[in-house]
């Protein structure tokens, strides 16, 4: 813990977060990013690596990684976990058929030790698509309610509309410096 | 943050004003067309094939080696006057294909340039091919400078010195081996005087990945006098741009910049 310690009191000075956005591909991480950070997002093609964002935003400086999520790639997930303090999955609220594994890929997530001390945004993606399911039927359906481990919000976005967006990753960023900006 | 020259395309040019559609100051290059111009560099350059040839009559260190560290490179008071490394120390076959600034309150892009896709790694075709394509090109653009590709030369107007926000985008590919530790260290100079170090971890990067990385920063409060001094100076403000894989030096690539575009001589 010594070692986590110095990591966290170093950032605490310079007041920057790592935020990981992950989630199925498909699922609009890129989007989200873009739209977050005011690019537009009308060419927006599978990510085959990873994109990151550095920013400020309310005082801090944002470190955002979205890393592709197509299966093959997601062994390739584990390599980014190291100090991230905020974990965004990101669902796309109207892929039915994917919910289940979509399930799967976020229990591995939240018994990774690495991401132990990461808050967690749960963003349900694409709610302005006709039979996009609710942030409610989302919540049940991957039982956000189950998770005791890590402090989590479920929030019903549109990266197109950019409804709730800013909310969402105000909620986090505010979840975050909360947790380790105070210790001491 | 630069890019490869004479093997960039332009994609787009913006009606922002803050950049110039220029073909001054380089005599013997022609403008790109989109206001920045990718030169090869003769200037630039001169010192570096002693730099990396040097090591050439050294068993204990074969050319494409550096022992710079990124703590020397963010000790530097100036602009390196060689380059650094051999531009064979890029052994991860990294590649930049596409480098972009966008301002932040109007969302205009100011400029983008990038590799057209039949340059970029293609699939099936093997690196050995990719490069040698390369070298067909460039010897075509009689650019026949080992170091062609490492500098680019920037001429933007007087307002892009009054820009707020500004958002610089880097795309890279990478070859066959996953990159550990990935790091780039940027040097941006006036003269001697240090205007902004960009020091960005990477980490881990994937084989045959392709990567952005965007930067979204305030731009420097610089003094009126110091900004008009950069106007009337083109060219003598400077970057150098190291990459590090493992903490061993496999890039180096220099830029200048000139902010008197679009002036009335």
């Amino acid at each position: 813990m010594g070692f986590l310690t110095v990591l966290k009191k170093m950032r605490q000075k310079e007041k920057e977060m790592r935020i990981l956005l992950l989630g199925l591909d498909n699922a609009g991480k890129t989007t989200i990013l873009k739209r977050f950070n005011g690019e537009p997002i009308d060419t927006i093609s599978p990510t085959l690596g990873f994109n990151i964002k550095t920013l400020e935003h309310n005082g801090y400086t944002l470190n955002m990684w979205d890393v592709g999520g197509q299966k093959s790639l997601r062994s390739y997930w584990r390599n980014y976990f190291e100090c991230t303090d905020g974990l965004v999955w990101v669902v796309d609220s109207a892929d039915r058929m994917r919910l289940e594994s979509c399930g799967q890929e976020l229990q591995v997530l939240l018994k990774e030790e690495r991401l132990a001390g990461a808050t967690l945004l749960v963003l349900c993606n694409k709610q302005d698509l006709p039979g996009a399911l609710s942030s409610n039927e989302i919540k049940e359906i991957l039982h956000l309610e189950d998770i005791t481990t890590h402090h989590w919000l479920v929030a019903g976005v549109s990266a197109v509309t950019g409804e709730k967006l800013l909310s969402s990753m105000d909620w986090l960023i505010a979840d975050i410096a909360k947790r380790i900006f105070t210790l001491d | 943050m630069s890019v490869v020259g004479k093997q960039l395309n332009p994609v787009q040019s913006s009606g922002a004003g803050a950049v110039t559609t220029s073909s001054s100051a380089t005599a013997g290059s022609s403008s790109s067309g989109s206001g920045v111009e990718a030169n090869s560099g003769s200037g630039g350059s001169s010192g570096a094939a002693a730099a990396s040839g040097g090591a050439s009559g050294d068993a204990k260190r074969p050319a494409e080696t550096s022992s710079v560290t990124p703590d020397e490179v963010l000790h530097l008071t100036k602009i390196t006057d060689d380059y650094l490394c051999s531009a064979n120390a890029n052994v991860f076959e990294i590649d930049f294909t596409r480098f972009k600034i966008r301002d932040l309150e109007s969302g205009a892009v100011l400029f983008e340039i990038a590799k057209p896709p039949s340059e970029q790694y293609p699939e099936g075709l093997s690196s050995d091919e990719t490069m040698l394509a390369a070298a067909e090109k460039l010897s075509l653009d009689d650019t026949a400078d080992p170091n062609a590709g490492r500098y680019v030369r920037y001429q933007f107007t007087p307002a892009f010195l009054n820009l707020k926000t500004v958002g610089a985008t880097v795309e890279f590919t990478v070859g066959s081996q996953p990159l550990n530790n990935f790091r780039m260290i940027e040097r941006h100079f006036f003269r001697d005087r240090l205007l902004k170090t960009f020091d960005f971890e990477f980490g881990f990067c994937f084989p045959f990945s392709k990567n952005t990385v965007e930067h979204i920063y305030e731009f420097p409060n610089l003094p009126p006098d110091l900004v008009a001094e950069m106007i009337s100076s083109p060219f003598e403000t400077r970057s150098d741009s190291f990459y590090f894989v493992g903490n061993r030096l496999v890039m180096h690539n220099k830029a200048d910049y000139a902010y008197d575009g679009g002036n009335i001589v």
